[in-house]
């Protein structure tokens, strides 16, 4: 094989036992190093599938068909009453008309107490509202009848759904024999149907999961981020712009620098404990208000805005800088006719990538005491609220099987925020990258 | 009147001013822009920003200074008995007042926090009258002081940016004054703590037992052992490291060294989507999911794991921080110079021996920086925790069981009804405090570490 | 192109590379003799390191290399399926245009090679590899009381012969050499180029180099390359003297470069 005369130590017998040992490490280095990436996929997968497995469910919800009559009687108001009127009828009496047109489907006489304690046990307590809505909407409908979809009780509902076994003894069960009895023939007749969770969607805090929504936390939620955005935006490109083109390299500009990345990985609980004693006890701002939220994810979203932008005016070449320079105009102008509209695509990349982290983020909130059950949508920044996040920290502590599925659909709601977020930002990134 | 009509009033004042500065530099130039000094949009703008720096400086320092001026007045107002007493019972009847004169409700409260409330409420409108005067004074000051100062040979842009480049400075130490913040809200807080409580027996004291006692009844303080709570948040930390320091460093080398880049284009995206996610949602999969598939694996081969335990706190939180550890290991890696592994194939190593010898202790300062980084994000970490860990201060060694740590006593001693004179709650400051210096210091020896590596490669 | 016969090393046909759909290295035929420097000269961008890379098969690190003919080493072509890279490159060391010394002690630096081989099983052989190995490089004089310092805290020379005293720790039978001295000051050359010439001795050493004065001085047998082509092959007296090629000519007396 070779015409040297020597024999290398390459053909040895012993050399060639090595070479195959060291290749079967290569082997199981690469194994290893492709499991590890797979498995940290499966729990990606298998978080997905959890969340979206359980969630599907949230966003639908047992309804009932029942012929309703709207009785001006029942009601207690003149036949041909007005929308106004109908409006100020209370909820009890819509109430009892539910009530009443559910008891004649399943044949329970007026006066048996006991079946009627129990057959109010199957429609939601938000009953009311939907007749309500119905008459005001059409007040003809006033004296005639109607097949109305009601909403079902929240101990109904996972029994339609599956999710617990109907032949659990009864004393596990929420709702008894006779309920589930009657809840077949409803099911045999064809009136009972998963429709539409809407009130997702419109609906504040509630002890009711078929009435419970994320409404009011989408809300406060929003208010933040506008905050933040209002506030994060012009301070943090301001001190990028300060600390990248006109600080001297002193003593202090050192300090900033060391402090702005030092900031960025405080632990958000930290800044929640700074929102209670400056913003609340300090300031008295109002408690559980957006407002406070808001200035708290401001200064934890301030250091990731700071550092984008720093790399996004880095990025712009100096030449065109001195292009500026060079035609006489200030530092001043070079820099905000020049390096800062080429930098903002960077900028605005990473205000979003802050922004979904902002949005995320529960602790600090809970501090400040974001976590209060709030019914009524804020009307402005200094109303209570809660946010999506703490929203579904909430729900995630109530014992409700309904919760489960409205929990896991509040997260899907709320990761769709932020992979559309993270989905621009990269869109952003790409469409306006410069390779100078 | 209410601040966002005075910001308004203020903003309409800034517009009239720009307007006014322009039409005089339009006429003392006589319509002539070459006579002038700078463009005369600068000129409108002298003036606009004067007049803006004059009303909210007056507005902020109005604001800031308002609160503390009138709850001195009401202390000097209290009962004497109430005045000279007990601090704690002093900051309750302020507390009451205040509430009294937020609510307008006087439901339960001592009618002398009624009158108070009725006095703070008045205080409170009067300044707000005084402050509207002041600042709309200081408005027309400044105006007419910058008006007069618009002239052919006035330095206009100069000033103008004299004044951005001020604004961008107050932008720049707006990062400090956090930090000043952070460390400020909790050092007063925890100087009070060890008023009530001995410091010693907080560092070292093993039993976490804080009582929440009546609302100022004083004598039960409880016990506030910071060891058994910090030994929570340890041994979560080591568990969470255990599962994402292999797996993610391991899924760095991959993508780096071995993957192509169409694998790589996929599956990078990918596991940064665990980074995206929120940690509540992390806590309701540990809560839902993990903790009960763990027990009742545990219960399959006849181990005893509760629901809400270290390990699924641990383990959890370690597969949030796998995408920290990839990617920032992934960057050490990347960093690593190509002729290094040029050298090493040269000799002919295999790539695995190329790694493990030469690229691995080449970038492992680094790495440390990133583990150190992660290790600081696992011990901030709070979600988690709060809804996987549980709530017991127990100091053991034993995975299966359930722990607290350093964050979630911060949360539980700080929501619900709390009076900032018990040490049931000022202890969550000690424990913020002791939260902030530790991850202080490995952010801060990370970072350090971490930059040393980038310049060595540069 | 091809010249001596006998003491053949490498013997190359029809060699080309791609990168991509680039073509880089456009059909070389050439021999490489054991025993003698061999000089690969030509602008920048010609392909001489391209060609260099091939012969240790470090055009397989890039992802978009192709390489088509045949390298033959001792009559084996090395692309072959049955040859292992691995000890190849073992068999043909290398010594890179930058001094590459890993970020480990000196003897870590030289022992580094030996041991993925397992060439040395005692720790006693192994210091003996380290020790020959810096003597052939002519370093150990200068560190033999510091061998657990950082490769990387000796000066740039000092370094370059780190890097060569590491290749030739897994006893190579060719030493290549890309730019050897391009990043190290005149004094710290004429070093590494006496060290060239004493290896010559012992390996069959292919040099690539931007200075045609170092390709008089150490080199026997000398390549010209252009725009992927070998342009002339001959002994190194011939080309600088009496080359053959017009181009060659401009080359050498500086028409381009």
């Amino acid at each position: 094989m070779t015409d040297t005369g020597k024999t290398p130590y390459f053909l040895s017998e012993r050399a060639q036992k090595l070479v195959r040992k060291r290749y079967a490490a290569e082997r199981r280095f690469r194994f290893y190093g492709l499991a590890m990436i797979i498995l940290a996929l499966a729990f990606l997968a298998v978080l997905f599938y959890t969340i979206i497995s359980q969630g599907i469910s949230g966003f639908v919800v047992t309804n009932i068909r029942l012929p309703v009559t709207f009785t001006a009687e029942a009601l207690g108001v003149e036949p041909g009453a007005t929308a106004e009127d109908l409006k100020g009828v209370s909820g009890f009496k819509y109430t009892k008309l539910a009530r009443r047109s559910l008891n004649d489907y399943l044949g329970i006489p007026k006066g048996d107490t006991e079946d009627e304690r129990l057959s109010r046990g199957l429609l939601s307590n938000g009953v009311d509202v939907q007749l309500r809505k119905i008459l005001v909407n059409d007040p003809t409908l006033l004296g005639s009848t109607v097949e109305v979809w009601l909403l079902a009780h929240g101990s109904v509902d996972p029994f339609v759904k599956g999710q617990i076994s109907r032949d659990l003894p009864e004393n596990r069960r929420l709702i008894n024999d006779q309920q589930m009895a009657w809840l077949e023939k409803l099911e045999h007749d064809g009136r009972v149907d998963l429709r539409f969770n809407s009130n997702l969607f419109t609906e504040g805090a509630s002890a009711d999961p078929e009435l419970a929504g994320v409404g009011v936390a989408l809300l406060g939620s929003f208010f933040m981020m506008v905050l933040v955005v209002l506030l994060a935006l012009p301070l943090g490109v301001g001190a990028a712009l300060y600390l990248e083109e006109f600080a001297p390299k002193n003593r202090f500009t050192d300090l900033v620098e060391v402090n702005i990345n030092n900031l960025a990985a405080v632990p958000s609980i930290v800044f929640g404990i700074l929102g209670l004693a400056v913003f609340i006890n300090y300031a008295h701002l109002p408690r559980s208000a957006p407002i406070v939220g808001g200035l708290v994810l401001t200064l934890m979203t301030l250091p990731t805005v700071i550092i984008a932008t720093r790399a996004a005016i880095r990025a712009v070449p100096p030449s065109i800088k001195e292009a500026a320079l060079g035609v006489g105009a200030s530092k001043m102008q070079a820099v905000f006719h020049h390096v800062l509209p080429l930098a903002m695509p960077g900028i605005l990349t990473g205000l979003i990538i802050g922004l979904a982290q902002a949005m995320g983020e529960t602790a600090p909130l809970i501090m400040v005491g974001m976590v209060a059950a709030v019914f009524d949508f804020p009307g402005s920044p200094m109303d209570p609220a809660t946010a999506l996040p703490v929203q579904i920290y909430i729900w995630s502590g109530l014992p409700e099987r309904g919760f489960v599925a409205l929990t896991s659909a509040a997260i899907m709601i709320l990761l769709a925020f932020l992979l559309t977020m993270n989905a621009t930002a990269v869109i952003l990134r790409k469409r306006f990258e410069r390779r100078w | 009147m209410s601040v966002t009509l005075l910001i308004l009033i203020i903003l309409g004042a800034v517009t009239a001013a720009y307007v006014a500065g322009l039409a005089r530099v339009r006429a003392v130039s006589g319509g002539n822009a070459r006579v002038l000094h700078s463009r005369p949009s600068y000129y409108g703008t002298y003036v606009a920003l004067v007049v803006a720096l004059a009303a909210f400086s007056v507005m902020a320092v109005w604001l800031i200074a308002q609160g503390p001026v009138i709850m001195g007045h009401i202390t000097d107002l209290l009962p004497a008995d109430v005045r000279n007493g007990d601090p704690s019972m002093r900051e309750l009847a302020l507390a009451q007042v205040v509430n009294v004169a937020q609510s307008g409700s006087a439901f339960g409260a001592e009618p002398y926090a009624v009158k108070l409330a009725a006095t703070y409420n008045s205080m409170l409108a009067s300044s707000r009258l005084y402050m509207t005067i002041a600042v709309l004074l200081a408005a027309l000051v400044a105006f007419a002081l910058a008006y007069r100062q618009v002239r052919p040979q006035a330095r206009a842009r100069n000033w103008v940016e004299a004044v951005v480049k001020a604004l961008l400075i107050i932008c720049s130490s707006i990062a400090v004054l956090t930090t000043v913040g952070i460390v400020l809200s909790m050092l007063f807080q925890t100087i009070h703590f060890f008023s009530l409580v001995p410091p010693e027996n907080f560092f070292f004291g093993l039993v976490w037992d804080p009582r929440f006692a009546a609302a100022g009844s004083g004598g039960e303080t409880g016990q506030f052992g910071l060891i058994p709570v910090l030994w929570g948040t340890v041994f979560i930390t080591i568990l969470a490291m255990m599962v994402s320091v292999p797996v993610g460093l391991m899924s760095a080398i991959y993508l780096a060294e071995y993957a192509g880049p169409r694998f790589r284009g996929i599956a990078k995206p990918i596991l940064e989507i665990l980074a995206g996610i929120p940690t509540v949602v992390y806590g309701f999969f540990a809560l839902i999911t993990v903790g009960p598939f763990l027990r009742d694996g545990g219960a399959l081969i006849g181990l005893d794991i509760d629901a809400r335990s270290a390990l699924t706190a641990g383990l959890v939180m370690g597969i949030m921080i796998i995408p920290f550890v990839s990617s920032l290991s992934d960057d050490v890696i990347n960093a690593v110079p190509q002729s290094l592994r040029d050298g090493s194939y040269g000799l002919g190593a295999t790539k695995s021996e190329t790694i493990r010898r030469v690229i691995l202790p080449a970038a492992l300062p680094g790495i440390v920086g990133s583990i150190i980084l992660a290790v600081s994000r696992a011990v901030g970490e709070t979600m988690i925790v709060v809804m996987a860990a549980g709530v017991a201060a127990n100091l053991t060694a034993n995975p299966f069981q359930a722990v607290t740590t350093v964050t979630v006593k911060i949360v539980s001693q700080l929501t619900g009804d709390q009076e900032f004179t018990s040490p049931q709650t000022l202890v969550a400051f000690a424990l913020g405090m002791t939260l902030f210096v530790i991850t202080l210091i490995l952010n801060v020896y990370a970072l350090h570490i971490v930059r040393k590596y980038r310049e060595q490669y540069d | 192109m091809i010249a001596d016969t006998g003491n053949v090393k490498f013997t190359t046909r029809d060699v080309h590379v791609f990168y991509g759909a680039k073509e880089a290295i456009k059909g070389v035929d050439l021999d490489i003799n054991n025993n003698e420097v061999t000089a690969l000269i030509g602008p920048s961008g010609c392909g001489k390191s391209t060609y260099l890379r091939c012969l240790n098969r470090m055009n397989d690190t890039v992802d978009s290399a192709r390489v088509t003919g045949t390298i033959e080493l001792d009559g084996v072509d090395i692309y072959d399926r049955s040859v292992d890279v691995v000890q190849l490159r073992a068999r043909v060391g290398m010594v890179f245009q930058k001094p590459n010394p890993f970020p480990k002690s000196i003897y870590e630096n030289v022992a580094y090679g030996p041991r993925i081989h397992g060439l040395a099983t005692k720790k006693s052989e192994l210091d003996e590899v380290v020790e020959t190995s810096l003597r052939k490089a002519g370093l150990w004089n200068e560190v033999n009381d510091r061998l657990d310092t950082q490769g990387t805290a000796l000066s740039g020379g000092q370094q370059q012969r780190l890097c060569i005293a590491r290749a030739i720790a897994v006893s190579p039978e060719v030493i290549l050499m890309d730019e050897p001295c391009s990043a190290l000051d005149p004094i710290a050359t004429a070093r590494v180029e006496e060290l060239i010439d004493e290896l010559r001795e012992n390996y069959a050493i292919v040099i690539v180099t931007h200075s045609m004065q170092q390709a008089a001085r150490v080199s026997q047998k000398t390549a010209f390359f252009h725009l992927g082509d070998l342009v002339e092959y001959g002994d190194t007296e011939d080309i600088f003297t009496n080359p053959r090629e017009e181009r060659t000519r401009d080359y050498i007396t500086g028409r381009f470069g």
